[in-house]
């Protein structure tokens, strides 16, 4: 059963067209890659799910429920949960803090935090023990004290995970988790994905405009480039698709029409130089 | 309620009643009157801090909540409090008698200032930065303006809190026990709201409204709910002022009060309690402290000012709070601190 669907997903902004009539399915414990060169509306896709941008067209349907246009807090309650491609940690507030914020977040009121009986004293422990239970998963548990923005890099990454987490989500978008890490902690980053996706069972969407990254982690990728869909399968065939070789590489005219260069996407790479 | 509660609250009222008691002996009424308006400062530091501070809202409309409960308050007190503190004061004991009715006027005073604080609130709060600014300031300002011209409490003449009807009675609240009383009360309820997980909300919105909303934060309701608290302790910081000075005037509500409050807040530091709390005491204390060196005590205090700024841009407290290690507001080893290198 799909658990999200996106049916002719547009996303305009005036004239500008950055995503359009996109189509997408993300079956239930699936883990989906979406791929493409800069700007080609990866981000703009995540942001009409998650309620951000509000589709000018289109259809996103989650858990079999039309969400598209609903207010991104009402969506992360249904179960979405996200990172940010740069990344949006609650800075001045302790890596601790950051994920009880997230395991609190969807509580209608605070008001009764001011009375502090037994039942508050009761609560608050659960949640420290939660919130610490969700860092030693993701190997932050000595970070739990220190300040979001004096974690280095890699464990902001992975505490904004550890906060997406926190929401108890079912469905669990990474927008470029991979990014500015070397080849051992994107190695690191893989397995962490596979763990935590059958861990939480989650749905994954993640990000990325390697292919190489998710060609071994993902069960299926979908490749944008300006806004369309210009593939879908499984990776060893989209790796192989002669539409995103030239969405990577560009087309090269003076070969037109002979054979097509050798399909090794270490394309994306183009990306990273 | 633990022991460590109990002990707590016991120590609490008798420092208020030694206060209550002892400090008239001790001070003239001109100290009295400043150690008053500390208090009432205190109140208004602390709960614009939560709107300013934590929620990360900038708002320089606080004075015009306070007029609100100010107004509200002796309004009533004026016109239904004195024939109910007459009738109460024919069978109770005086003084149990005035200690029954004065947390009434205070709570007016607050809920309707709240209940102004949720009218501005909706609409402006879904403006950001300077114009929300701006839109507070109007408000403030429309609040003031409103109030001189509403005849029933006094215009332009000021509004004196002495009844027609019932001259013996008097409506002034006298000794800062009781004002103390409010005051930590005041200080202890937010304290509590920010600083519990459910709390986090307020410094999630006022870290990154995107990310907030990622993990399921309302954050226009939030930013709602902190506006409505704020000008509810603003309304009961304004009833205290009302009830303590027996006479009031809309100037006391203007511009310069609402940029003494933000004042208040970004010098102690946005974001701690204990900063506002500190800033609030001091700078309502120089300038009358300073009184003995004439024309030159406000140029010494903007100067005091700027100074601070310069040295320390990010407030006295920064963000910290300054409390007894074994308190914490029984939250140990939560707050930020340095990575362990």
């Amino acid at each position: 059963m799909p658990l999200l669907e996106l049916q002719q997903l547009a996303v305009r902004f005036g004239g500008l067209t950055a995503v359009a009539g996109l189509d997408l399915v993300a079956e239930e414990g699936s883990l989906l890659a979406l791929i493409g060169p800069n700007g080609a509306g990866k981000t703009t896709a995540f942001n009409a799910i998650t309620g951000v941008y509000a589709p000018s067209e289109g259809r996103v349907r989650f858990a079999g429920r039309e969400i598209g246009g609903a207010r991104p807090h009402a969506i992360a309650r249904l179960g979405i949960a996200r990172t940010f491609q740069n990344i949006r940690l609650f800075r001045t507030l302790s890596a601790l803090e950051n994920v009880l914020a997230a395991l609190a977040g969807a509580e209608r009121s605070s008001f009764r935090d001011v009375g502090r009986g037994s039942r508050w004293r009761e609560r608050e422990r659960r949640a420290r023990e939660r919130a610490l239970e969700l860092l030693e998963r993701l190997g932050l548990e000595r970070f739990a004290g220190a300040r979001a923005d004096s974690l280095a890099y890699g464990e902001q990454r992975r505490l904004e995970i550890a906060r997406a987490l926190a929401t108890a989500p079912r469905l669990l978008l990474l927008d470029e988790p991979a990014a500015g890490m070397n080849p051992s902690e994107k190695r690191s980053l893989r397995e962490l994905v596979r763990r935590l996706r059958s861990e939480f069972r989650l749905t994954i969407v993640l990000i990325d405009h390697d292919v190489q990254f998710v060609m071994d982690l993902c069960d299926r990728v979908a490749v944008l480039d300006h806004g369309e869909k210009i593939a879908d399968g499984p990776p060893q065939a989209v790796r192989r698709d002669p539409k995103v070789i030239e969405a990577y590489l560009g087309r090269d005219d003076a070969a037109d029409g002979s054979s097509p260069a050798p399909a090794t996407c270490d394309a994306g790479s183009r990306e990273h130089a | 309620m633990s022991v460590r509660g109990i002990v707590a609250v016991l120590l609490a009222s008798a420092a208020l009643l030694a206060l209550d008691a002892g400090l008239p002996q001790l001070l003239n009424p001109y100290y009295l009157t400043i150690a008053s308006r500390i208090g009432i400062a205190i109140i208004a530091a602390v709960s614009l801090q939560l709107v300013n501070g934590f929620t990360g809202q900038f708002s320089i409309g606080h004075a015009g909540f306070m007029a609100i409960g100010a107004y509200g308050s002796a309004a009533l007190s004026v016109y239904v409090g004195a024939g109910l503190l007459e009738s109460m004061g024919s069978v109770l004991p005086a003084t149990l008698a005035r200690a029954l009715y004065f947390p009434l006027p205070l709570l007016v005073g607050g809920v309707a200032a709240a209940a102004a604080g949720l009218l501005v609130g909706i609409p402006t709060l879904r403006l950001r930065g300077d114009y929300l600014a701006i839109a507070t300031l109007g408000f403030g300002e429309i609040i003031r303006i409103g109030i001189l011209n509403l005849d029933a409490v006094g215009g332009a003449r000021g509004f004196s809190l002495a009844a027609p009807g019932h001259p013996g009675v008097d409506l002034r609240f006298e000794g800062l026990g009781g004002l103390y009383a409010v005051v930590l009360l005041s200080v202890i309820a937010i304290a509590r709201l920010v600083y519990s997980s459910g709390g986090l909300a307020f410094r999630a919105v006022g870290e990154d409204e995107i990310a907030a909303e990622s993990i399921g934060v309302g954050t226009t309701r939030i930013k709602v709910e902190a506006f409505v608290v704020s000008s509810f302790f603003a309304g009961v910081a304004g009833a205290l002022f009302a009830h303590g000075e027996g006479y009031i005037h809309t100037n006391s509500f203007g511009f310069a009060r609402s940029f003494e409050i933000v004042v208040f807040v970004v010098l102690g530091g946005l974001g701690s309690l204990t900063g506002a709390i500190l800033a609030a005491a001091a700078l309502t204390a120089a300038p009358e402290l300073l009184r003995g060196l004439g024309e030159w005590r406000m140029i010494l205090y903007s100067l005091l000012l700027i100074a601070t700024m310069l040295v320390r841009p990010q407030g006295l407290l920064g963000r910290r709070e300054l409390v007894i290690p074994r308190w914490r507001w029984r939250w140990p080893r939560l707050g930020p601190r340095r990575a362990p290198a």
